[in-house]
């Protein structure tokens, strides 16, 4: 092919060479967009379901709707940067020849005002709905419910406790109540790290001399993993622990077991004691 | 666009057909894609093998591997256990050496470390007697928290400090520790393991002595009952390093506060 057929190629091809935008080049990168976006809605909807932890709490799955939605959301943004990149680096390299002769330069780029319109317009869109989305999502977090657990997150390196003001208590595993609001104080002795119990859909910085406040109301009973999600030093990757949301009963005994009196643990865990027989012979 | 009006710095007219050299570059551009790949896949798993290779691994003291002295067999909590005991040392300088043997083989000056090894090597499902000679000074702990005496067997430690006077003590007071020695469980082999021994502060040791003016030391003694086969983690909890909380330099580096404990 002869240095002119490769610059009419190229002019006939590209995007702002001219020709319409549906024509050749750009159809055949819509169809590329249009299979890279179904791609990516398909693994924003499904992909969630299995590379997520479960979640024990609203919080939870607050955060897994928010992770749908911003991939959704995103999939035709990426889809069609995507489609563009791959369609150029097939169609627009340079298929080799002569090594002695460079090859011949693109259609130089010029101003676009409808593109740039669009282009702005799409992306403002999206931030404008993102934000609110995310905006709504950590306004509900901030909402202080009566009867609200305190607990005090602690984090040093490399261990995380928890200490239940009230009790006496502070421990290496985070035991919850099921169906109460809890509130962590969160903070560090040394450096930051990261409170993530990623099963009640939090994840928050520990700064020393700062206290960091989050909210969760776990309602689902279970195990999770607390993990350190700031690199801290030599055994961050060891910085983890195991926690639990259990019925209030079972809290107040958990309470009890690590050193606090019975009324201590019973007032914490907003235990009736006085239903005690009742409940009993109800069973 | 007029064909004599430039595009780039490349010659514009009378293009010259291919040569005989492009036409053997053209034919050599398999070879070529397929070499590139199979470089950037050895490169790729060259960096991954070396980053692999890496893990839990720490410098290997000259003593190499404590293996636990065998100590016959005990009964715990009614059933009878192999019983093996470890001894080791801390020292405020890890570029001593003491009765000819180097603390630690890559030592920094003011910088402590426990010796002689840094990896033991105990049986699983065993009760471990360990005693630890606590030659360094200390201080505050950064968190109280870490004087108590956890996971041992009774949740206590026996204290025997330098005038001879022996305690058994389930918390030290955690503005006069040392070092702790601190075991844990780790993801995929036993992560509910938790072991925390304070070792009381030599007071008679002002910061920054050497060795040999650590003659006095307090001597810890402790069991615990080894978890399931694996590789555990184990680290000094007292901000004995330096920088931020005292957690870099010899707390930010493997081998002289840290290292592993292999449960075979």
């Amino acid at each position: 092919m002869s240095f002119e057929d490769q610059v009419d190629e190229i002019e006939a091809n590209t995007i702002l060479g001219g020709q319409p935008f549906f024509s050749r080049a750009g159809g055949k990168i819509f169809i590329i967009w249009l299979v890279l976006t179904t791609i990516g809605v398909l693994i924003g909807i499904y992909a969630p379901h299995h590379l997520l932890t479960t979640f024990l709490s609203p919080e939870g799955g607050d955060v897994w709707a928010t992770m749908v939605f911003f991939t959704v959301l995103a999939a035709p943004v990426a889809g069609f940067t995507y489609a563009v990149a791959i369609y150029s680096l097939l169609a627009w390299r340079h298929k080799g020849g002569d090594p002695d002769v460079p090859p011949p330069d693109g259609q130089p780029q010029r101003g676009n005002g409808p593109v740039t319109i669009l282009w702005l317009g799409i992306s403002t869109f999206l931030v404008v709905v993102l934000l609110f989305w995310g905006i709504t999502v950590w306004s509900a977090q901030q909402i202080t419910h009566p009867n609200t657990l305190q607990v005090k997150v602690t984090g040093q390196q490399w261990v995380w406790t928890y200490s239940y003001p009230g009790t006496g208590v502070e421990t290496r595993t985070l035991d919850l109540p099921i169906n109460r609001p809890v509130q962590f104080n969160i903070t560090s002795e040394d450096v930051t790290h990261g409170f993530w119990p990623a099963a009640l859909g939090v994840q928050v910085d520990a700064n020393p001399g700062v206290i960091t406040v989050i909210r969760s109301t776990p309602n689902k009973l279970g195990g999770f993993t607390v993990q350190c999600s700031q690199l801290c030093g030599l055994y961050h990757a060891f910085m983890n622990n195991k926690g639990a949301v259990v019925t209030p009963k079972q809290f107040a005994s958990w309470l009890q077991g690590h050193g606090a009196t019975p009324e201590a643990a019973n007032q914490v865990a907003d235990v009736d004691t006085s239903t005690d027989s009742t409940t009993a012979m109800s069973k | 666009m007029a064909e004599s009006e430039p595009t780039g710095g490349g010659p514009v007219a009378d293009v010259p057909e291919q040569t005989a050299q492009g036409q053997e570059a053209t034919k050599a551009r398999p070879v070529g894609i397929l070499l590139t790949f199979v470089v950037a896949f050895v490169a790729i798993a060259g960096v991954a093998a070396f980053f692999i290779s890496q893990t839990y691994t720490s410098p290997n003291y000259p003593s190499g591997i404590q293996v636990a002295k065998p100590e016959g067999t005990t009964v715990v909590a009614g059933k009878t256990v192999q019983h093996v005991s470890l001894a080791f040392q801390t020292y405020p300088d890890s570029t001593g050496t003491i009765d000819g043997k180097s603390i630690h083989p890559s030592g920094n000056p003011g910088w402590p470390a426990y010796g002689f090894s840094n990896q033991f090597q105990v049986p699983a499902n065993s009760l471990v007697t360990v005693t630890i000679k606590q030659y360094d000074s200390g201080g505050a702990l950064n968190n109280p928290w870490f004087g108590n005496v956890m996971g041992t067997v009774g949740g206590t430690a026996t204290v025997t400090s330098p005038s001879g006077k022996t305690e058994t003590v389930t918390h030290w007071d955690p503005n006069n520790v040392g070092h702790t020695f601190t075991m844990r469980g780790v993801p995929g082999v036993d992560p509910n393991f938790f072991l925390n021994v304070p070792l009381p502060t030599n007071a008679n040791l002002p910061t920054g002595s050497s060795n040999d003016d650590a003659g006095q030391h307090y001597t810890v003694t402790f069991s615990f009952m080894s978890g399931s086969k694996g590789t555990y983690a184990w680290n000094c909890e007292f901000p004995c390093g330096q920088m931020v909380a005292s957690f870099g330099g010899v707390m930010g580096a493997y081998g002289f506060m840290s290292g592993f404990v292999h449960v075979v």
